[in-house]
């Protein structure tokens, strides 16, 4: 593994480890496992610590925090907020709702899973999963983040179709108001299509 | 004091003090509040993570021409206000604007934050800003009274002659033992001033999100965080120099930094958040007040 280093990738390592100790957090609990978070947050685990503050608006979050399962409905607003944020930006999926339905696979109303329509960096399993599997989930993610490897927001833009197709499959019509091949422009991505 | 080199450096470094100082306050505010929540807290230099994480975000959504000019004014009015505060070394500007230009040039970054939020035309925003606005007129009359007094008092309006007033007096002559009315009622509008609880209506995330920060992401953001870390260092700096006698060195005005945002974190930690109307009412009940009694003290000759 010996690769030679060259100034423009050191810059990114260095960058990668001042960025991997600040991210900031939207929640979006329409589901359940809402109370999981106060926990982890104050005193008793204390997510601060590890520099992740609860932030309040797409714009500003770096992690978008999903709890539990997601209807139809909320889930245009999820991707609505996701296309808002700002890149580099990271999906977590949280509860096993998110993953593929759980207990709630014979509904008619909501989704079976979540990186069908926007890529999820993170799963946190479980039913719900306790603050400690949420803050070992979350240093999972600072450690992937310094090494480079936390990369999945790109694969929205390189896999435009298959997110939009899912998408449009689901709700039948969305609009989002968000240029995403101008978005893929950007980082170096041609040939998506709207 | 001729224009000199030395001048020249100071121009370039001061500001870049004042950020490193600021984030260590930052830094040391949130450890203080954790601490006050039984929490551990993120670690002292936090700010600076935040700041390089928001600078380099790939992405940056801008609302238009007024959007971005308004992040310029607020750091540059910000970083103009820092030049015209005396501190130890570098007092050149002071000698071309006393407290009343202070006084103008610390509401531009509130102006120019007014401009670039109502551009972003997000209703958070515009209520964050009418918020800010509304509360300037709160903290700036007991304030400005307070210096109307020390004025009266030294019969200078340069906050460097009251330095070196208060400097060569020792403690004895500082503003908060000559007129403790006058310091206690500047301690509370800088509270106001510094948008701490319980006056932190601007900035109230589970009331307005964030208010003015609403629509800001990526470098935006970054810019508004790096103007608050010099803002409090310069609203700080203002008051220690009116009332705590300045500093004769740095290590001394980073002790007294640190003691005076100790005090207002304390408050911060254990208070809730005023509503707008109650904040204003009790900047204009009670510093208003002890304001103006103690410049009638000192027409009258007792203070």
């Amino acid at each position: 593994m010996e690769q030679r280093m060259t100034q423009r990738s050191a810059w990114d390592a260095v960058l990668a480890r001042l960025r991997k100790r600040s991210l900031f957090m939207l929640h979006y609990c329409t589901g359940c496992g809402a109370i999981e978070l106060p926990p982890t947050m104050t005193s008793r685990f204390d997510m601060e610590r590890l520099g992740i503050m609860p932030m309040v608006t797409p714009r500003q979050a770096d992690i978008l925090l999903i709890t539990g399962y997601l209807s139809v409905k909320t889930l245009k607003r999820v991707v609505l907020i996701y296309e808002q944020m700002q890149a580099p930006k990271y999906v977590v999926g949280f509860g096993s709702c998110t993953i593929n339905g759980g207990m709630y696979w014979n509904s008619y109303a909501t989704m079976k899973s979540l990186d069908q329509y926007v890529p999820v960096e993170l799963y946190l399993a479980g039913c719900m999963p306790r603050p400690e599997a949420i803050i070992t989930g979350f240093s999972e993610l600072i450690d992937r983040i310094g090494r480079g490897e936390a990369n999945s927001w790109k694969d929205y833009y390189e896999n435009y179709e298959f997110y939009k197709k899912n998408q449009l499959h689901l709700f039948g019509e969305i609009e989002t108001y968000q240029d995403i091949p101008a978005d893929a422009q950007k980082f170096g991505i041609t040939g998506v299509r709207a | 004091m001729n224009f000199s080199l030395t001048v020249l450096i100071w121009i370039v470094v001061y500001p870049i003090i004042a950020f490193s100082i600021g984030v260590l306050l930052g830094g040391y505010g949130r450890k203080f509040t954790a601490r006050v929540q039984r929490r551990i807290g993120p670690p002292w230099i936090q700010p600076f993570f935040d700041v390089v994480k928001l600078m380099s975000k790939s992405t940056n959504i801008s609302h238009g021409y007024m959007h971005d000019a308004a992040m310029m004014m607020l750091i540059g009015g910000t970083v103009m206000t820092l030049y015209f505060v005396p501190v130890p070394g570098f007092a050149y500007f002071s000698q071309f604007g006393d407290f009343l230009v202070i006084a103008y040039l610390i509401l531009v970054p509130s102006l120019g934050m007014a401009l670039g939020v109502g551009e972003t035309a997000n209703p958070n925003g515009s209520i964050g800003i009418s918020r800010a606005l509304q509360m300037m007129v709160g903290y700036e009359m007991p304030f400005v009274l307070t210096f109307i007094g020390m004025a009266m008092l030294n019969g200078t309006t340069s906050m460097y002659e009251l330095i070196l007033r208060q400097q060569a007096g020792g403690i004895a002559t500082w503003g908060i033992v000559t007129n403790p009315l006058l310091g206690i009622a500047a301690l509370i509008s800088l509270q106001g001033m510094m948008n701490e609880k319980p006056f932190e209506v601007i900035v109230a995330p589970h009331e307005i999100a964030t208010g003015p920060m609403t629509e800001m992401g990526g470098k935006y953001l970054g810019m508004m965080f790096i103007q608050h870390l010099i803002a409090i260092v310069v609203e700080m700096t203002i008051y220690i120099n009116l009332f705590l006698g300045g500093a004769r060195n740095w290590l001394e005005l980073i002790v007294k930094l640190f003691a005076v945002w100790t005090l207002i974190l304390s408050v911060h930690g254990v208070y809730g958040r005023f509503r707008t109307d109650d904040a204003i009412r009790f900047l204009w009940r009670v510093p208003l007040p002890l304001a103006a009694v103690g410049v009638f003290g000192i027409m009258l000759g007792i203070g």
